[in-house]
């Protein structure tokens, strides 16, 4: 439908170019013709070049003078799709995402196949979950454009987001029967397949999706992902055997990955600890160098043959130096004997260690001695050991004992500072961060503690001129962390401020952090036609998902908690005098 | 602890790690640019309750002219989880992904000069090369080596097996016999 207001032929040609410039962001000449037509008295007033004006610049940064010229286009000219897609574009741009998609509507209803508009509409119908429109709107989008492989994408999905799984699969099945473009087929081909799967799968039709990937198979060029889905149909499907052949396959490819060796034990209907064990056990032989046949036996393991592998465990990583040995078997410490065997184990080797330098006296005289570095990470042990057991005493002792052995072990520092903040004294903690923090400078992970234990201390400023060293220069530490989105610092940084009761810092940390997730569920919108045209359907499916529950992240609830409680402390308890009210102003 | 390939759902936590350990830090939106580009490429290391103690981001390099290969975005594993080997199982995998996904003919990497503890995990146990030493390569005016490590032995493992069953298959040959 042509505008209600036309132009002669050479103003058309301005105005295309007008169109031009907008596209390929020459913004200031886009704003020097619109001029030429604009002061012709005659044109004045013309529609679709003021909207046009106005949206050139918006993106100029003139966002009022924008909405000025495009509001007032749009009233010279109400039939123009032009005039509404503008306005909608103005108001996506400024985040009003409902206000764009009625514009959208608008326009469609004077121009109602044109593409870029619907493109526009489906964008933003996804991007709010409008999954019913978004569907309707990729319908017309196919039926315009039937030839395009996204077309058929884009229509499937809006299916399958809907869990209309038989319409999914029907238009996926009727576009992979067309004969395909031969273009970087094998992967993006191999990534619509297990798409595919992925549909099948959550359709619960488990038997269908177990046919449709031994078929596809050679088609699959990510094996791994095929061959984790064929465990896990198989076993889903009580196909015992088949789908221990495919964990056995896995385990080989990757022995680092614990949930092979658990789905492999259910493949083998293991039931006993002794059974697993001894499962284990084997796997270890087989595969010496992994960690997880070595540590998981002792989450089974129990009474003397617990003892047996703990200590065998314990020994070899403290001959070795491990220091991460704690942390490791940390996850053991809810059960009162296996902790009992281990510090039994661990004052032994202290005795023996220091008597002959051995882990016991049995082995006295075969084999070389322990590195003089053992005994060293025995202490570091027993110091962990007893942070945890709350026995502050004994573990400040063996942290002490350690620094003596070495005093220049930047963990010893770390983790005498984690014991002073276990027992409850922040201001001690963070003196020997700051230590550890000393001995080396270039280590930002040192240098985070350090920072993160100054700030639960309430030493904010401290903690951002420690932070700085890391951050870029010629920006402020707190600006350059909230640019890349540092929000455990964020985070800490708020809870400082409230203790220390300047709430207006504390909330201005906890917005940083809600925009930080504004900011991500924003980041989606690339990724709509991005995901279609690379295929990658299953990680998009996963972006969706993850994006709807985002702020159940952590981070976030922290945020928000910190911020309500300072809220309902300013609704209850209002700043009386002048200068408090200013601060709070400030942030 | 567990390795595996990284879902959507770890790139913040990704981002979290990256943000505690290394100097050079991105945005969610890259991150994101990784996983939704190439799913197959990255890697974290997590501990029992699943927090990343350790990750790999790579990505794959593909405008150019150049043969085709891997590059290693970010590899980073936390302090309190050092000596456990993470960062080379990590690369391994990371790294066999690129050549059955991509068909990678090497993966590169940049490493700070001044980090001697990564560069000898790269050259002494991950078998890189130095191709180059890239000027000021960092933000703070610090130099780059540019290193590569050649990845034809992954694509001999992955493809000296037609249905790579691996060395299960000579087992599996033996089970039959006797069965």
């Amino acid at each position: 439908m042509p505008s209600s207001n036309p132009l002669p032929p050479k103003e058309n040609a301005l105005f295309k170019r007008i169109l031009k410039c907008y596209e390929h962001k020459l913004y200031k000449n886009g704003l020097k013709f619109a001029k030429q037509i604009l002061t012709n008295p005659k044109f004045s007033e013309h529609g679709e070049t003021l909207a046009m004006k106005g949206l050139t610049l918006n993106c100029l940064g003139r966002k009022e003078e924008a909405y000025e010229y495009v509001r007032r286009g749009l009233r010279n000219d109400l039939k123009s799709h032009v005039c509404w897609h503008v306005y909608g574009l103005l108001q996506r741009s400024d985040k009003k995402y409902d206000e764009a998609i009625k514009c959208y509507r608008n326009a469609l209803k004077w121009e109602k196949d044109n593409l870029q508009i619907l493109r526009d509409l489906s964008l933003l119908q996804i991007q709010m979950r409008d999954l019913e429109g978004y569907r309707d709107t990729r319908y017309q989008l196919l039926m315009l454009r039937p030839t395009q492989r996204v077309s058929w994408i884009g229509y499937a999905m809006s299916f399958h987001l809907l869990e209309d799984y038989k319409n999914a699969l029907s238009i996926l099945a009727t576009f992979l029967d067309q004969p395909q473009q031969p273009s970087n087929f094998d992967y993006e081909h191999s990534e619509l397949l297990l798409y595919q799967n992925m549909v099948i799968q959550e359709s619960g039709d488990l038997k269908g999706a177990l046919k449709h990937l031994e078929t596809a198979q050679d088609q699959i060029v990510d094996k791994l992902t095929l061959k984790e889905n064929l465990g896990e149909l198989n076993l889903k499907l009580k196909q015992f055997d088949k789908a221990a052949e495919y964990y056995e396959q896995l385990i080989q490819r990757n022995p680092e990955n614990t949930m092979y060796y658990k789905k492999l034990i259910e493949a083998k209907q293991l039931q006993t600890s002794e059974e697993i064990v001894e499962f284990y056990l084997q796997y270890s032989e087989k595969f010496p160098r992994a960690n997880p046949p070595r540590r998981l036996p002792l989450n089974y393991a129990t009474g003397d043959k617990f003892r047996n592998l703990v200590d065998k465990y314990m020994r070899r990583a403290l001959t070795k130096g491990v220091p991460p040995l704690f942390v490791d078997l940390r996850g053991l410490y809810g059960d009162k004997n296996k902790v009992e065997v281990i510090e039994e184990l661990q004052l032994k080797y202290v005795d023996a260690l220091k008597k002959w330098s051995k882990f016991s006296e049995s082995e006295v005289n075969n084999g070389p001695k322990e590195p003089v570095s053992a005994l060293l990470w025995v202490y570091y042990y027993l110091a962990q050991h007893y942070d945890y057991l709350k026995q502050t005493e004994k573990a400040l002792s063996y942290i002490d004992a350690a620094i003596e052995h070495t005093p220049t072990l930047i963990e010893l520092f770390i983790a005498k500072g984690r014991i002073y903040k276990h027992a409850g004294d922040p201001m001690e903690a963070c003196s020997w961060l700051d230590e550890a923090q000393a001995l080396d400078t270039a280590d930002r992970y040192v240098n985070s503690k350090c920072a993160k234990y100054m700030l639960r201390a309430d030493r904010v400023r401290d903690a951002e001129a420690s932070c700085a060293k890391f951050t870029r220069d010629g920006v402020p530490a707190m600006e350059n962390l909230n640019e890349m989105q540092c929000m455990w610092f964020q985070t800490e940084c708020a809870l400082a401020f409230q203790r220390l009761g300047k709430y207006g810092e504390a909330l201005k940390k906890c917005h940083e952090v809600d925009r930080h997730f504004s900011e991500i569920i924003e980041d989606q919108f690339d990724f709509h036609t991005y995901c279609t045209r690379k295929m990658t359907l299953r990680s998009y499916v996963g972006l969706l998902r993850l994006e709807d529950v985002l702020r159940g992240h952590p981070f976030y609830f922290k945020a928000a908690r910190c911020a309500i409680e300072v809220y309902l402390k300013l609704f209850d308890d209002p700043l009386k005098d002048e200068s408090a009210e200013q601060e709070l102003n400030t942030g | 602890m567990n390795i595996r390939c990284a879902k959507p759902e770890d790139l913040m936590n990704m981002q979290h790690c990256n943000l505690l350990c290394l100097p050079e830090n991105y945005q969610m939106k890259y991150y994101f640019y990784h996983g939704l580009s190439w799913p197959q490429l990255s890697y974290v290391a997590e501990d029992e309750k699943g927090n990343i103690v350790g990750y790999v981001l790579a990505k794959m390099e593909e405008d150019q002219e150049d043969l085709k290969h891997g590059h290693i975005t970010s590899l980073a594993v936390k302090r309190s989880h050092r000596r456990l080997g993470l960062a080379q199982k990590l690369m391994d995998q990371a790294s066999e992904a690129m050549v059955e996904c991509f068909d990678a003919k090497y993966v590169s990497l940049h490493v700070r000069k001044s980090n001697r503890a990564a560069l000898n995990l790269y050259k002494n146990s991950l078998k890189f090369e130095t191709v180059e030493i890239e000027p000021k390569y960092y933000a703070d005016g610090e130099d780059a080596y540019s290193m590569r490590r050649d990845l034809t032995e992954f694509a001999k493992k992955i493809k000296g097996k037609p249905e790579d069953k691996d060395k299960s298959e000579e087992k599996e040959k033996k089970h039959k016999n006797e069965e």
